[in-house]
Formats: structure tokens, sequence, C-alpha cells
């Protein structure tokens, strides 16, 4: 199996773009490209290509990944600029490399590295600001009300998202404005958008927040490595 | 031009902002310093809708190919979208530079179907330009149409500046060249009407009179000047090879409804089909070559990257090389994983061999079109079809795999009795015997049948031109006729809404009258009608109230051959008289040979030439 982890970013008008779109995206630039991907079998033969996960609709970043196999070897070079001249402006690949590795991205990512930068509703000191955050990063479960439709019926559940922010900080603030770096719980393993993150934190704080103007970008997608949190290339 | 910011406060708040962001691949930016002429190509529903038409492609690469033209696109907002930007104050823009459309010099929509007419009016609303042709001043675009509606332009009469009939792509750069010229002499543009009626295939209605008789029918249209043409000629392209065809494709970011490469590989259509207009107004016949057809297979897949190309006509299968087509191109895209589609492939002319070769990469559902449910029927709207070659079509399908079939049909064709609505069920159940009379080891799959029911609309220049409609409730009876009847697992029926097929029918037949009902239904707040969720019937019948019309004198009414029809000035090609003989056989129920096999004397080749009419 030859495979082909690679590293890019998404950003301006490319963020309304979503998950599905910009699969398909990646195939018609793979076969513009004539990169030598390889195809399932069957009826409706798939590009063998797997994204480490979904991007929310709206949201730029500047650390996504995928795996894609490839029929024969080819220069690393000659692959990141054959596929960055098929790809629209506002998705540029970084980066590229082999991977040996059997597993796929998708099962790899663990943690993800957030900028939200959200309106606010009252003027705050930073001291208040910091102290806020700091309660509710203290506070020993956040729990937030999800809900699944079941059968036509709406299910709720309360579930406790704590243990899903591993970090959150404030970067930057004004009487008009604040921007949070955090770093969620991302992938098959449990699962945090930033977006519910910022609505725990209006609920639980007396940070009061204007949920219609969230801009959020991703910086990085992390793996676990004996215990260390690293990118994935 | 709207700036990204503002358009960033809403888009998060609508469904598929990519709609409207434009910047897709192989969509074109030019430099607003170093063009002078700005035509906006409006289409009058979504962007998905929109994309998937071949027309728009065409046109914007042509026109875009010249330096000092700039041509952007703009679709109907949908209704989340309109709300946001009305709120807003956000008026209508094109997708390329976000330029408000009054900034423009022409806006040309695109008329595919009468009930997109409403979305005309808003779209001109929400760009702040007076829906009005009256009430425009110099400084406004030029709002301009085409396409196949445009054959009977008079429902839009006072909206639309001028139409162009027939096919677009001569007509439009002469409209712009002229135009090039007018702005030079600073004159108004009354002069410019003036002067562009006096090309072939324009039609200004603001320059003729239509004086009716007391029993509602028209009395004459004339000019208003002896200078302007009494008959206004369709314009055609005489060689296929010749015109230009894109070479590049625009990629739309989200799914479309056709997603795929387009191939035309010929206009018009000899079978001569009763009740289809395209049959008759796209004649004559003129296909391109196998070989360039190739090329531009090669070209197009390397531009876009798609993964189907959809081998596009009226009759696909009457392409007289379509198996070496098939073939070569199957041939050629093997590495790649590029299936081919034949959508519009009739019984008739159904190849088993075709069928084979696109089967080795994909297999999707079969639909056939026998159009009505009896022999005698089919006879009378001269579908050359009988039902021998259905059965035999289907039970090689079944053959080779296939378990979905679709069958599309007609209700209220003229002379339908109870026996040919019941012919629909028939056949429907006759299908499912071929599946099972087949030995066990040969069924294979699941078989689902679905028989679909339009109801008959009557368009101008077809035999059917004269027919009064069915009325609704005619409609729902043969309507519940078959959902009564068809009462089996296996076949689901669906029909479509006759209210939307009435409505449909007072528009395309209308005179200039109607024009003031579309406008009383737009203020009414109709827009989107082609759509279930948004179509109401009852503002619409409202609004013919408040208009003082009715309906039912342009659906349900009987016309007779001397009456003088809202389209007569428009000149198609194919005679009034040749219409009447095919009317005439249809009610005799005697068929009509598909002209290829010989000229049916339709009158096309005595004022055009080109194609299969040399």
């Amino acid at each position: 199996m030859i495979k082909i982890r690679g590293k890019f970013i998404k950003e301006k008008h490319l963020k309304y773009i979503g998950h599905l779109d910009m699969m398909r995206l990646f195939d018609r630039a793979f076969r513009r490209s004539n990169i030598p991907i390889s195809y399932s079998q069957g009826f409706n033969p798939q590009p063998k290509i797997s994204f480490a996960t979904a991007l929310p609709l709206g949201v730029e970043s500047y650390g996504e990944y995928f795996d894609v196999e490839l029929k024969e070897k080819m220069d690393i070079i000659k692959f990141i600029n054959a596929l960055n001249n098929q790809l629209p402006d506002c998705i540029k690949i970084l980066k590229a490399v082999y991977v040996e590795d059997k597993k796929s991205i998708m099962a790899l990512i663990k943690w993800s590295t957030y900028i939200a930068e959200v309106k606010l509703i009252n003027k705050m000191s930073k001291q208040e600001l910091v102290k806020q955050i700091d309660y509710f990063m203290n506070l020993e479960e956040i729990l937030i009300t999800k809900e699944k439709q079941k059968k036509g019926r709406t299910k709720k559940t309360r579930i406790d998202i704590r243990e899903l922010i591993k970090k959150l900080d404030i970067l930057d603030y004004d009487d008009k404005k604040i921007i949070f770096k955090t770093t969620l719980k991302t992938g098959s393993e449990g699962n945090l958008k930033p977006t519910v993150l910022i609505n725990s934190i209006d609920e639980y704080t007396n940070i009061k927040l204007n949920k219609d103007s969230i801009k959020i970008q991703r910086l990085e997608l992390f793996i676990e490595n004996d215990g260390n949190i690293i990118p994935p290339i | 031009m709207i700036s990204m910011e503002i358009l960033d406060d809403i888009l998060l708040k609508v469904e598929k902002p990519a709609r409207y962001i434009g910047n897709e691949q192989n969509s074109i930016v030019k430099d607003l310093n170093k063009v002078d002429t700005r035509f906006a190509f409006a289409f009058p529903d979504i962007y998905e809708i929109g994309m998937s038409h071949l027309g728009l492609h065409i046109l914007y690469n042509l026109l875009n190919k010249e330096n000092d033209i700039y041509c952007e696109r703009v679709f109907a907002p949908w209704i989340d979208m309109e709300d946001l930007m009305r709120k807003n104050n956000i008026p209508l823009y094109s997708l390329e530079t976000k330029t408000p459309l009054y900034e423009f010099d022409f806006i040309g929509f695109t008329l595919q179907y009468e009930m997109s007419y409403t979305n005309i009016l808003n779209m001109l609303d929400l760009a702040n330009i007076p829906v009005l042709s009256k009430n425009r001043k110099e400084h406004h675009p030029f709002i301009i149409a085409g396409g196949p509606c445009a054959y009977n332009p008079e429902p839009l009469w006072d909206i639309i500046d001028f139409f162009v009939i027939g096919e677009g792509e001569k007509s439009t750069l002469e409209i712009l060249k002229l135009y090039r010229e007018w702005k030079k002499e600073n004159k108004n543009k009354e002069d410019f009407l003036d002067r562009v009626s006096k090309l072939e295939g324009i039609y200004v209605p603001s320059l003729y009179d239509v004086s009716y008789k007391t029993d509602n029918t028209i009395e004459y249209m004339e000019p208003k000047k002896e200078t302007y043409p009494k008959k206004i000629k369709k314009v055609i392209i005489k060689d296929l090879d010749d015109i230009y065809y894109p070479e590049k494709m625009i990629v739309p970011y989200i799914e479309t409804v056709h997603d795929r490469v387009v191939l035309e590989v010929f206009r018009g259509c000899t079978k001569g089909c009763r009740f289809c207009q395209a049959g008759m107004i796209y004649r004559p016949v003129r296909e391109r070559s196998f070989n360039n057809l190739v090329e531009l297979a090669k070209k197009l897949v390397e531009v876009t990257g798609y993964d189907e190309i959809s081998i596009s006509s009226l009759s696909t299968g009457d392409y007289s090389q379509l198996d070496r087509l098939v073939k070569t191109l199957m041939e050629e895209f093997k590495d790649k994983n590029v299936a081919l589609s034949l959508p519009s492939l009739r019984l008739d002319t159904f190849s088993l061999e075709v069928i084979e070769e696109i089967q080795k990469i994909r297999k999707s559902g079969l639909t056939f079109a026998p159009e009505a449910g009896s022999q005698r029927l089919r006879d009378v709207i001269n579908k050359g079809i009988n039902e021998d070659d259905l059965i035999r079509s289907v039970k090689d399908a079944f053959g080779l795999g296939w378990s979905t079939v679709k069958l599309y049909f007609m209700i209220g064709l003229p002379t339908e009795n109870k026996d040919d609505v019941m012919g629909i069920k028939d056949l429907a159940y006759k299908v499912k015997d071929v599946f099972f009379n087949l030995p066990k080891e040969k069924q294979k799959g699941n078989l689902k049948i679905t028989a679909s029911s339009s109801c008959f609309v009557p368009k101008p220049f077809t035999p059917f031109q004269w027919f009064g409609q069915n009325s609704v409730e005619e409609f729902y009876e043969k309507i519940h006729m078959l959902k009564n009847n068809i009462k089996d697992r296996k076949i689901t029926y669906n029909y479509h809404d006759p209210k939307l097929s009435y409505l449909e029918a007072v528009i395309a037949r209308g005179d200039r009258r109607i024009s003031k009902a579309v406008y009383k239904a737009w203020e009414n707040g109709c827009r989107f009608d082609g759509w279930a969720e948004l179509f109401d019937y009852d503002k619409w019948i409202e609004s013919f109230k408040q208009a003082d019309i009715d309906p039912e004198f342009y659906a349900v009414r009987q016309r007779d051959y001397d009456e003088i029809l809202p389209w007569d000035f428009i000149d198609v090609g194919v005679t009034k008289e040749y219409l009447i003989k095919e009317n005439e056989k249809a009610m005799n129920e005697e068929l009509t040979k598909d002209c290829r096999l010989g000229c049916t004397n339709c009158g096309i080749s005595t004022t055009f030439t080109g194609g299969v009419c040399k």
C-alpha cells in the first residue's frame, strides 16, 4: 500500500463548502491532476481518499489532514505541486509525506486547537474575564443538553463536556469582543464543537456572548503518541 | 460591490451558502477596468438548477471570449437568503464580482419554464430595478430574455425590454456589438430598441400593438411603424461543428442537478411527437461530428475532473454514431473511472449493446417514457413505439440485471378515454409480469416499478396548440382512477399536481393580458412556483381575479384553426399548415414517420437550411 498523508489549509470563502462537497472537490482535483490514485473495487469505484475529521461549515482551518492511496509512488514535491495547481486558491497543500501507517488518519486524531472570536454583550475587565474562565475550567462537570432524533421523536440527554476541554485561554479581548484559544477533544472517542463550548461559557459564567457572531478557525489537529500530543506529520 | 464582510454576516445563517459565493473552478475573473460591456446571465431559479443548464455554460464562455465583454452569473436566491438580503439592504449581485445588478448593461434571463416567471420579477425587485419596462430609466440595464419559453413572449411583454428568439449564441454577440456602437453615439434607449428590432430574431414588444375582439380573442397584432418586422424569424446555427462549444465548464462546489460533463450530440429532433414543443421549435436536426465530440469530451474531463459524462440531446438514441461514440468514450476513460450516462434514450432506439457498454462501470435505474398507456393514444401523439418494443427492452434490461424501472406517462392527452388511462396501469403490470416470467435464477435484485403521470400542457408551436386542456377536476378523476387501481407492492404510482399544470397551461398560451396576472401574483408573494413547498394555487387564482382574467379562457378553451394565436407573429420555420395537418392526423390516429426517413414537409427546409434537411 502506497499512502501519502497531507496537510492543508482551507480558508476565506471556502469555509462555506461543507465536508461532503470538499471530498468531491478533492476527487475532481485529483482527476484533473493526473496523480495515479487508487480506487475501490466494485460497480461504483470510489477514490481511496480519507479525511481526518469533518470541519464544520463556516470554520476556516490551517491544519487539515488527509490520507490518499496511490497506484504507484511519485516524487512528493511533484505530488504537492500537481495537486495545488488543481485546487482553488483558498485550499492549499502545505506538506505531504509517505506514511507506513496502517491506521487511517481518521482513527488517529484526538484533539483540535481552535481560535474563536465572539462579540461580547457586556463590557468586562480583563481581571473579571480571567476569573470567570478560571471558574469555568474548575467546574467539576459542565453539563449540556444534547438532542437526538430517534424515530421521529427528539430525545434529550445531558452529557458532561468538562473532560473534552483540554485548554481554554483568552488570547485577546476589548470592549466589544473576546478571542479564545482552546484545545478540544476531536474524533471518534469524543468530539466537542467550539460552538458548543461558546454556548456553555455563556451559560455557566457571567461572560455574556453574542452567539450569532462567532468566527472560528481551526489551527491544528493532534494525535497522541505515548501520552504526548503532537501534530500528525 | 458587495464586500465579503457584509456577506459573512449572513451567509452562515442560510442553507447552502456556497450558492452565493462564486469563485468556482473555471469561473472567469476579469479586470473591470478593461471591459466595457457587462452582461449578467440570469437564471430565475436556484443555483443548483441554473448551473445544470447547458445554455448557461455555452453563453457564459462565448461572451467571455470577447475581451471587452464580461458575462457574470446570477441566480434566484432561495427564500432564506432573500429574506436576509432584504433585511440588510443587500441588492441582488453577480456571483463573479459581487456587483449589484443595476450596474450592468444587460441582464439576460433564460426562460426555461413558465413557473419561473415570478422569480424574474422578484429578482429585478431584489436588484432595486423597476419591474415594469416602462418604469425603467435611461441608467437602468436592458432586461432581455431568451430560451424555449420566449417562443411565446407575450406573458412577459411589459417586463422584458426585448426577446431573443432562437439560438442565442449568434444573436447575443450581435446585440452587444450594436450596443457598443449605440453607446458611443450617446443616444437614448428608445433609439437602441428601434435599432435592435431590426436584427434577426429580436422582438421588442413595446413596438407592437395588439387589439382584441369582444370574444377576447386577438383581432390583430401589428408593428407601430412600417419599418418594424411583421414576423420575427428565429435564429439558428447552421452547422453545430462551427459553433462555439465551451472547452471549459464551471464546476460548482456544491452538488447540482446535473453534476457532470454535458456533451450535446445534436440539436432538434426528427421523431415528430405531437405534444412536444422542443421537437418542433428546435428543428432542423443538426449533429455534431463524432471527432469533434470525442475531442470535446477529453478536454472537458481534463478541465473539470468530473467522473461522469452525460450524452445529451432530445433523443440521444437517434445520434447516427451513438454506438461508436459510446465505445470510444468508454475506452478513453476506463482508467479514470469516468462513467457515461444517456438520459434521453428512447425505447425504439434502445440498444442492448449500448447498455452493456455502460453497465461495465455503473448501473442506475432505467427510465422509459411510453407517454401514453394505450397503443391507440401513442399513435395519436405520434410516439412511434409499440408495446412489443417496450416489453422486449424491459426483458433485455431485466436479463442484464436491472431491477428498477421508471415509466413516464402523460394524462389528459387529446382524445384520451378511460381505456387509455387504464392502459397506464396495464402497462406497469405487464412490465411486472415480464420480470416474474423470467426463470428464477434470472430474476436479479428486488423489482421496483415506478409509474409517473404528468398532466399534459398544450404548448405553442405544436400540433396540439389549439387543444383545450383537461380541467383540474378531470385530471384528478384520472389520477384517482389510477391510484385506486394500482395496488401492487412492486409498483408505485406518482403523479404531478394538476393545479400546477393548469397554471402552466394558462401562461404557456397566454397573451399580453396574462402579464398583469403574473405581476399581481408576484405582488401577492408568489415566487418559486415550480417548488411544491412554495406553490400557492389560491394566491394565483386571487391574482387572476385582481387582474380581471379568466384563466379558463387560456387553459381549457379549444381554439379554432382560424383564431389569431398570441405567438403567430413568430416564425419557427415549421408552418401552421403542417401543424394543422398533424393535428388532423392525430384525430385519425395516423402516424407520421421520422423525418430522417424522408421529408414530411414541415416547412423548416424552405426557410432554414442545415442539418438533415440540406
